[in-house]
């Protein structure tokens, strides 16, 4: 049995490691993908993530993950030839890493949910090897779809850059011109069509050809100019023009997106060990006012006690246990930028599988949130972050057409306020929401604030796309982003402006205390009660209730007795207790009861009818007009509305008092 | 010294609050009910993610139960760090009041508000009743003993 235990405590330690080697390699593939767009090697970070996914291929062979041991091996092999080869990588081999990664990380959840270790992928493992340093080039060509003779006289870079650019959204484009003796002579030569060209895109080469004793020169570039301007500069008929392509193969290696990738759902934190030794420092203080009690409460044995003497020892333990609960609240606390840290891959995948150009800037701070509020807002961020690039954003050329910047721009800010609430801005410079359309969708008037526009946009299954694109459709709606948003006890804000970009706001506090809650009907209102405060529930059977012997007549609130499990306990009626005036026996016709208990006393509470069961965020009723025995708090349950978190048994203690004293 | 006032009706009376103290203006669509919570206070609402208890100030001030319209306005206040929601029958503008056109209320307003007024004023001849916010939102009951 112990060794069982031995087993799952390596796995955690292996999840825990293996998570943060795959975060690391994401960034150092992201740090080698923007190399390469500037067209330099980065041999730095290609050597950090042969190293790091090394560690994670023998730890992989330790707990005895064959698919992901193979995997990592691949990566491993080809890394170490760009290490040979001063960090140089065939162009496609980073989207190639990252399929490779994101299996790996896929491999990793299963191995972290019990589940089996799927072997490596066949294909990815053959992709992977085929791809040859050395040889970019003959690796490269099979992912453009381009005349053999033409491929074969591009140089790495020059493929590697005309790749990058059809990727990008560019058109490409072969385009032939021919000189001849008349051209000559009206000022047509090979020298004034290359500058014209050029004007209209990014000249990848100039291929001299000889066909039939004549002379031509095929001009590839990448443009975003219409064909007919090309023709135009090129002195060319509409035959002497070829598009180029990504093949299909690249272009939908391209266009994948990345953020469907397996969101790790990690049930660790890191924690600065400082903030445990913190923690435990806490706790020691703890056990050094126990020994206090001892002495005091032997003291009091023995006739010599002080009963103020025990009580400040009382308070001091209660300030103390404040203090633990406050340490260990701040050990479970994330950094803000390591929830982003997956924004750029994310906004990566996005960029590629839609055409748009896009930079992140991601400005997180040091804020920090708990680990819950982090695990929860991470689709939100998703979200917001797709709608942006997917909707938001023009298309290039249409941004060139209107002097924009052909790269759209997200920017990703973060502030916490007074330490109580965390603060979140997406922003892009896109078009703007169209309010027009988005009432028309809706069959609603045209909002005229930012606020009914927000309401318009969250209505469920409302869609203002014109086109279906490749991510859209999956994953939440606006309405699952507000209903998180609120169920947090947060707000979502809009502001948009046309033409100029839109800025979604998110505000959560940093902390919330989430707990399973039962959902129910009674007198007419919704409340929850957390699931850890019910015993049993039960339909109630009219024919195990007992009457009191003397019924006394207190309005409806009579207290029943109602024989459950064997023993015979009280049975208070919810409706009648909460005092909204609903009539008595205008309750349902088939009741249901809560069994709770206090202490080792058990209750139950008649109630009209029970609705599910739900993850909640407790917030605290801390005004003095609304605090009451019996309301823990209040929740939202996406309707952005309060609904009371009842404390049965304070009610039911309320309740009993207010008979004393009557 | 004049500053800028919000004006709210309850019953057939104008009161006011200085607009320094109130945060924003709400239309009400009904509240979370709280046991136990005193018969004056309406309930809970959430206001801009934040979760506030509201006052039926026609409750507070002893007028009978009304229907609420579209009239009727939560108006948020500050108090120190807490916010209230006070329950109008509606709140529609704003006036400059100077601090020394307010005065004592006669004793026959005091009595029937239960020392809610403060101060009146009369500004363009309006006669207006400045709450004194802290008594409105004052807890004068226990929990438990209220009838």
């Amino acid at each position: 049995m112990s060794d069982g235990l031995d087993v799952k405590a390596f796995i955690t330690g292996y999840l825990a490691e293996a998570g943060e080697h795959l975060s690391s390699a994401n960034a150092l593939l992201m740090a080698i993908d923007a190399s390469q767009k500037r067209r330099e090697s980065n041999p730095k970070a290609v050597r950090e993530l042969f190293r790091a996914l090394h560690t994670l291929k023998g730890l992989s062979a330790m707990v005895g993950a064959e698919g992901i041991v193979d995997i990592t091996h691949e990566l491993e092999t080809l890394l170490r030839a760009a290490d040979k080869a001063g960090g140089r990588l065939p162009q496609n081999a980073v989207d190639l890493m990252l399929k490779g990664v994101r299996a790996v990380e896929e491999r990793v959840a299963a191995l972290g949910r019990g589940a089996e270790v799927a072997p490596a992928p066949k294909a990815l493992i053959e992709e992977l090897s085929s791809l040859n340093v050395d040889e970019g080039s003959v690796a490269g060509t099979a992912a453009i779809d381009l005349a053999p003779e033409l491929a074969a006289k591009l140089s790495v870079a020059e493929h590697a850059q005309l790749a990058q650019g059809l990727a990008r959204g560019q058109k490409g484009r072969a385009v032939e011109f021919r000189p001849s003796a008349e051209r000559a002579a009206a000022g047509i030569s090979i020298t004034s069509v290359r500058e014209r060209v050029g004007k209209l895109g990014e000249l990848v080469k100039v291929v001299p050809r000889a066909a039939g004793g004549a002379v031509s020169f095929v001009l590839i570039v990448l443009t975003t100019a219409t064909d007919e301007a090309l023709c135009e500069a090129a002195a060319a008929t509409k035959e002497q023009l070829t598009p180029i392509a990504l093949t299909e193969t690249a272009a939908a290696a391209a266009a994948e997106p990345v953020e469907d990738a397996p969101v790790q759902h990690r049930d660790w934190v890191r924690v600065e060990v400082q903030r445990l030794d913190d923690a435990l420092e806490r706790l020691s203080v703890l056990v050094v006012t126990r020994s206090k009690l001892d002495r005091a409460v032997k003291k009091l044995e023995a006739g010599v006690g002080d009963l103020r003497a025990l009580k400040a020892i009382v308070a001091e333990n209660a300030r103390q246990l404040r203090d633990l609960r406050g340490a260990i609240m701040r050990a479970r606390m994330v950094r803000v930028s390591e929830l982003l840290e997956r924004a750029p891959l994310i906004v990566r995948g996005l960029s590629r599988a839609s055409g748009k150009p896009v930079q992140l800037d991601v400005q997180a701070g040091d804020a920090e949130l708990d680990k819950t509020v982090a695990d929860r807002l991470f689709p939100v961020i998703v979200h917001l972050l797709r709608n942006a690039v997917d909707h938001a954003l023009e298309r290039p050329e249409d941004r060139k057409a209107i002097g924009k910047p052909e790269e759209g721009r997200i920017t990703i800010t973060c502030s916490d306020h007074a330490s109580r609430e965390l603060e979140l801005r997406i922003s892009d410079d896109g078009r703007g929401i169209d309010r027009q359309r988005v009432a028309r969708r809706a069959g609603a008037p045209v909002p005229q604030t930012d606020a009914e526009l927000l309401e318009l946009i969250c209505r469920p299954g409302l869609s203002t796309m014109e086109v279906a694109t490749q991510t859209s459709g999956r994953g939440i709606g606006m309405d699952v982003v507000r209903k998180t948003t609120l169920e947090l006890g947060g707000e979502l804000t809009v502001s948009s402006t046309p033409g100029s970009g839109t800025t979604f706001t998110v505000r959560v506090p940093l902390s919330v205390t989430i707990v399973d809650a039962f959902t129910f009907v009674c007198g007419g209102e919704t409340f929850v009660v957390p699931v850890s405060a019910v015993d049993d529930l039960t339909e109630l059977d009219r024919t195990q209730v007992i009457e009191p012997p003397e019924g006394k007549k207190n309005g409806g609130a009579r207290v029943q007795l109602f024989r459950h499990r064997g023993a015979a306990i009280p049975l208070y009626p919810l409706g009648a207790m909460l005092g909204f005036g609903a009539e008595p026996g205008s309750e349902h016709e088939r009741p249901k009861v809560i069994v709770t208990r206090k202490g080792a006393e058990a209750m139950g509470f008649q109630v009209d009818r029970m609705v599910g069961k739900q993850e909640i965020a407790v917030r605290p009723v801390t005004d003095p007009l609304v605090m009451a025995a019996g309301v823990a708090g209040s929740t939202d349950l996406g309707d952005g509305r309060p609904t009371l978190v009842l404390d049965l048994a304070g009610l039911a203690a309320r309740h009993s008092l207010r008979k004393v004293m009557q | 010294m004049s500053a800028l006032h919000v004006v709210f009706k309850v019953g057939e009376v104008e009161y006011v609050l200085p607009a320094s103290e109130v945060v924003e203006l709400e239309s009400y669509t009904g509240a979370t009910r709280v046991p136990g919570a005193p018969p004056y206070v309406a309930g809970l609402v959430q206001i801009r993610g934040k979760v506030i208890a509201v006052v039926d100030l026609r409750a507070r001030f002893g007028l009978p139960p009304k229907e609420r319209t579209l009239d009727s306005r939560v108006i948020v206040v500050r108090h120190g760090t807490r916010l209230v929601g006070l329950l109008a029958d509606s709140a529609r503008d704003v006036v400059k009041i100077d601090s020394n056109e307010f005065r004592s209320p006669p004793e026959v307003v005091s009595d029937e508000t239960e020392g809610f007024v403060d101060s009146i004023a009369q500004p363009n001849r309006r006669l207006v009743m400045r709450v004194d916010f802290t008594k409105v939102i004052g807890r004068q009951e226990l929990t438990g003993s209220t009838p």
